[in-house]
């Protein structure tokens, strides 16, 4: 019994000591390494992820170096470079507070709760969960899920949707992406709910993108944003200005038709609603 | 920026009850899987040590064959593999009656009685000869001989390392998060997902898998004193 409260106690010392302070902001830290490093997803086309080149590139990762990078060079007056690290759900934040990344840029969606621990660029895109069904489904949004097998993405803003909204729907949580779609293509559900965006992605990657449907309103609203360590209002300023300037100068449209126009990774038409969005974040010089 | 730690979300909202779900669930599993393992190794344990070829035979591919592939090879094998082999309507009851759960069960089950097999094996195989011999000798059959003699002591030897092997599957069965079982360590994801606190979600499951485990080591001890032989093993210390 000794010994074991020994251990917890070792445990609890380790735990709680894990982090050192550090007394530098993040635009130091950069200053004096000459890198911005950023955490990223492998896996979410197009906004982050391996492709058939080998080379890790996407639309999130596309910001960063042509829209935040050249603020933060203009504000430093030296070259930085990008340095990528992956960085998934349960990693991101714990990522920041460690200092291992300075900036997550995927497909993270800025929630009030997620505020309370980091805080987030202005909004980059845009998008709400939809349902993934093979077509012919009777199921046609999230009305029609009652007593229903839906899969969704562990950790998800949507599942949690589901379960507040739907409690009488069978949900089944994958931790990624490809199991989730496999239980979809094989029957374990009904219907597989996630980020439109993310489904349609998943469906032009898929073998045979004619037998799917992705059906529904939004049934939540998910503004993707950039997330940094807390109180750094230097940097987010930088992150934002960087942001805003390509918004204005149509950097942003010109990625955004890069990989989400009808020649893109996946096709996803801005709409003007969301044009007009974009446009208003931008505040006057 | 420091890391402020919080731990008060384990214990507001609903973490507490995920908690206890998926500490529920996680037992549930394994004490099922468990039973399969104990089982199948015993079965497959005894027959590695049998003086007929076939069956040993037998025994020897499950073993080579389930314990050689990743378990998360299984868990996918039983939960996408298997059930498209069966009738619409079967699949469908199924899918809707926790498939799977007994999928992961079932490859929890089978892979680590694979691995007990072969605790059970060495444990027979420990037991001197002539114990076999001297119980031929007084006109027991094969199968009185293992039920009778040889199994009971083995059993007895095999303590240490089947502890072992069953905290292997309780851990294991964190791996059936990959098929959407929601065990504990899908529940501290979820805590993490509602309040965005990863570490304090993961230190919450870290020290129930420990207090879980250390229990199990502890009651398997007093059980071996219990049963122990007198000098069949030599206790070296206090154990």
């Amino acid at each position: 019994m000794k010994r074991l409260l020994a251990l917890l106690l070792t445990l609890a010392v380790v735990l709680g000591g894990a982090v050192p302070a550090l007394a530098e902001t993040t635009l130091e830290k950069i200053s004096r390494t000459g890198t911005l490093t950023i955490g990223t997803r492998t896996g979410s086309p197009p906004f982050a992820f391996i492709n058939k080149q080998n080379e890790w590139v996407g639309f999130s990762i596309d910001l960063v170096e042509q829209a935040v990078k050249p603020a933060i060079e203009r504000k430093l007056g030296k070259p930085v470079k990008v340095e990528k690290k992956e960085s998934t759900p349960p990693t991101r934040i714990p990522l920041l507070s460690s200092n291992a990344v300075d900036l997550i840029a995927g497909t993270m969606t800025d929630t009030r709760t997620r505020r309370e621990s980091v805080d987030f660029s202005l909004t980059f895109f845009v998008t709400g969960a939809q349902f993934l069904v093979k077509k012919g489904s009777p199921i046609r949004g999230i009305d029609s899920i009652a007593g229903k097998r839906i899969a969704a993405q562990q950790g998800s803003t949507n599942a949690r949707i589901i379960r507040e909204r739907v409690p009488t729907a069978q949900l089944r949580e994958f931790p990624d992406q490809p199991a989730a779609f496999q239980a979809l293509a094989q029957g374990q559900v009904d219907a597989f709910t996630n980020d439109g965006i993310q489904l349609a992605g998943l469906v032009a990657k898929a073998p045979n993108p004619g037998e799917w449907a992705i059906v529904g309103d939004f049934f939540s609203y998910e503004p993707y944003g950039m997330a940094m360590r807390k109180n750094e209002s230097d940097f987010r300023h930088l992150v934002n200005v960087g942001l805003m300037e390509a918004i204005e100068s149509g950097k942003y449209f010109e990625l955004y038709e890069k990989w989400f126009g009808p020649k893109g990774e996946v096709p996803y038409p801005l709409t003007a609603d969301n044009k007009r969005f974009m446009t208003l974040q931008v505040v006057p010089k | 920026m420091t890391y402020e730690f919080n731990w008060s979300v384990l214990w507001s909202g609903q973490s507490g009850g995920w908690l206890l779900q998926g500490l529920l669930t996680t037992l549930e599993i394994s004490a099922l899987a468990w039973l399969l393992a104990v089982a199948l190794g015993i079965l497959s344990g005894a027959l590695r040590t049998v003086p007929w070829p076939p069956l040993r035979a037998a025994a020897t591919c499950y073993v080579e064959f389930f314990r050689n592939v990743p378990l998360l090879v299984w868990m996918f094998f039983w939960y996408f593999g298997i059930p498209p082999l069966l009738p619409r309507g079967v699949q469908d009851w199924l899918f809707n009656h926790g498939a799977e759960f007994w999928a992961g069960t079932f490859a929890l089950g089978v892979y680590h009685g694979a691995r007990m097999s072969e605790v059970i094996r060495s444990g027979i195989q420990s037991i001197p000869r002539t114990q076999f011999e001297a119980a031929q000798a007084i006109g027991l059959s094969v199968w009185q001989a293992y039920r009778l003699v040889i199994l009971p002591i083995a059993l007895r030897l095999i303590v240490p390392p089947a502890t072992n092997e069953s905290l292997n599957l309780l851990k294991n069965s964190s791996v059936a998060l990959t098929i959407s079982v929601a065990e504990l360590t899908f529940q501290t994801r979820q805590i993490e997902t509602y309040t965005a606190r990863a570490i304090e979600a993961l230190t919450a499951g870290t020290l129930i898998y420990l207090v879980l485990c250390v229990s199990i080591a502890a009651v398997m001890t007093r059980l071996e004193r219990r049963f122990a032989i007198p000098g069949l093993i030599a206790r070296v210390g206090a154990g």
